[in-house]
């Protein structure tokens, strides 16, 4: 068993939940995003980030709109859809069942 | 500083010093290897300049030239793209999982089908070896030809990129050449085995046409062939034109048959046996006609399932049929015989045989006739009534009485069912003096399905009575004898030998 690769997969799916969760909360810029998925050590570098934020956008859980910066080019604020919402509230409920039963099985 | 270079970053201009512009140049190559081809990769390669772009823009300020420690600086924030993969993304899902090897026909090595391309790749070995294998097989026997053809059929075309990567299986396996494609990672063997290739590339081209023309034809052929049975089966069973079965022609007439059923089951049963025979005969030439038209025009369809599940109806179809047909042919399980004699009074010395009610009166146009006309039944849809023709016999008495025996014979669920059905036979027959009159058919009343009936007459007569028949009387015999007497003899009587019925010379 090649060990990164396990913890690639683990994260993989992880990290997208943890996407969605940043978003519910109000629209991002990538940069918060990424800001708050640091801080909680999802994430090391930035590049990990965007191409799942283009696969989500472009699986219809995402949209963004443009907003002219002050700083540099313009920026994308991403915010869920009302699929994303629902699709994230499903992830909720088996983030939470996997949660269990994880602990269950390492309780044990 | 040497030199500085002017760039354009996501719409942003920069000034760059040439080591950090070459450094900068190999990351974004890396990128753009990396998410070039996957969904939406443009949109990441995008999003990704653009943030560097944003770095760029906070570090230098606005006068500032991008150094290389800038650069590394941006690198180490944006991270690597082999970084991306560890912390979960990846441009490509299918990067991680390890694929199970599927064998595809393939477009990128084929020389005829690329059922040996496939091979090879799902072997790892380079194809000519199929190739030649094939070849082998192909002169003996013709074995190659028919697993090479059933394999193009039946394999799959590895035509879009995961069918691709199934084909060559784990990603370890394959390489990306320069623009991106997959290429098998065997090498052609030996040079023998590329000119083999080449020589096998050309040969193929001319042997795919001519398999192809082939197929044309066949299918040409099998869309025609079905296409006419379903036309002839519509006709004959729908629309009840008689055509080929025409009544006219001796032979089995069947263009009747599904008026016929319903008197021949039970009428819960005659929807459903029409309905299953429609079934089980025409979906073997819709499939003809469809299977015609994909070998002509050589198309991939996704129709495994509607295949299969067509298969499936059509053998229900058939079990189906096979039950009910059974459950009705319980009905005709036994069968069982009825006479009844009626004596003349007085012997006559000459008997006129006459017919009373004839077939040809009769407003029954639907007849299903058995080769030569030996059993005929004629329907009456309006009346709901069936009539079955009688048989005559006439034979010599031993003693020295005249009679007429009327034999009925039906079928039935048991002997007793048997019985009942043939006594349920309607006939007419009278008796008056020298003349006997009969009908020329029975009549099974309405209500009641035909089971095998039948009737015949028989007259027993002493040697040497004269007898005349009528034209219709005649046939009744003649359709029964199946000897040498004239058919129409200008003069209708007949004399009663020792042996049986002769001719009777004309008295000049």
């Amino acid at each position: 068993m090649d060990l990164e690769n396990t913890k690639a997969q683990m994260r993989k799916g992880i990290l997208e939940y943890c996407i969605l969760s940043v978003l519910s909360r109000n629209s991002c810029y990538a940069s918060d995003i990424i800001r708050e998925l640091k801080e909680a050590r999802v994430i090391v570098v930035e590049g990990t980030l965007y191409p799942l934020l283009t696969r989500q956008k472009n699986a219809g859980l995402l949209s963004y709109r443009w907003e002219e910066s002050q700083q540099g080019p313009p920026r994308k604020y991403y915010e869920l859809t009302a699929e994303g919402r629902e699709y994230l509230a499903d992830l909720d409920r088996s983030w939470e069942e996997l949660v269990e039963s994880v602990n269950l099985i390492r309780s044990k | 500083m040497d030199k500085t270079i002017k760039i354009n970053l996501g719409g942003t201009l920069f000034q760059i010093d040439e080591d950090a512009y070459k450094m900068l140049r190999d990351y974004l190559q890396a990128i753009d290897r990396k998410f070039r081809n996957a969904p939406g990769g443009n949109e990441t390669i995008e999003d990704i300049e653009f943030r560097i772009a944003e770095i760029f823009q906070s570090q230098k300020g606005t006068a500032g030239v991008i150094s290389k420690e800038n650069v590394e600086a941006m690198i180490s924030v944006v991270g690597k793209p082999e970084d991306f993969d560890q912390e979960g993304g990846g441009a490509n899902a299918y990067d991680h999982y390890s694929v199970r090897k599927k064998l595809y026909r393939n477009p990128d090595d084929r020389v005829i089908g690329g059922v040996c391309g496939g091979i090879g790749a799902f072997a790892e070995t380079d194809p000519v070896w199929f190739r030649i294998l094939f070849i082998v097989f192909a002169f003996g026997f013709g074995l190659g030809l028919f697993v090479y053809l059933a394999l193009w059929i039946a394999l799959p075309l590895a035509d879009s990129p995961s069918r691709k990567r199934e084909m060559y299986g784990n990603s370890a396996n394959q390489l990306r050449s320069q623009d991106g494609e997959l290429i098998p990672r065997y090498e052609t063997t030996s040079r023998i085995g590329n000119a083999t290739n080449e020589v096998f590339r050309a040969l193929g081209k001319v042997l795919f046409i001519i398999v192809r023309t082939i197929l044309i034809i066949l299918g040409t052929a099998l869309v025609l062939t079905g296409f006419m049975a379903l036309l002839t089966f519509i006709m004959v069973f729908v629309f009840e034109y008689p055509g080929a079965f025409s009544t006219n022609i001796e032979g089995v007439n069947l263009s009747y048959l599904p008026d016929f059923l319903n008197y021949v089951v039970s009428p819960a049963a005659a929807p459903w046996i029409k309905g299953l025979i429609t079934l089980v005969v025409s979906i073997p030439f819709l499939a003809m006609i469809y299977g015609g038209i994909r070998l002509i025009f050589w198309f991939r369809a996704r129709d495994g399932y509607v295949w299969l599940a067509t298969l499936v109806i059509w053998v229900m179809s058939i079990a189906a049929l096979s039950i009910i047909t059974f459950n009705e042919g319980v009905g005709f399980a036994e069968n069982e015989k009825t006479t009844s004699t009626e004596y003349f009074s007085t012997v006559p010395d000459t008997l006129y045989i006459v017919t009373g009610k004839k077939l040809s009166d009769l407003n029954a146009e639907n007849e299903i006739s058995i080769p030569d006309n030996e059993y005929r039944v004629m329907i009456d849809d309006d009346k709901k009534e069936v009539y079955v023709r009688t048989r005559l016999m006439i034979n010599p008495d031993e003693g020295n009485s005249a009679s007429v025996e009327i034999k009925r014979r039906s079928s039935g669920r048991n002997r007793l069912d048997a019985i009942e059905n043939a006594e349920r036979l309607q006939y007419g027959l009278n008796i008056s003096g020298k003349k006997l009159i009969l009908d020329e058919f029975c009549t099974i009343p309405p209500d009641s399905r035909w089971s095998f009936d039948e009737l015949w007459v028989t007259v027993n007569m002493p040697e040497g009575t004269i007898i005349f028949m009528d034209r219709t009387a005649e046939s009744m015999f003649h359709s029964w004898h199946d000897d040498d007497f004239v058919t129409d003899s200008k003069n209708r009587f007949w004399v009663m030998t020792e042996d049986g019925l002769d001719y009777l010379e004309p008295d000049n």
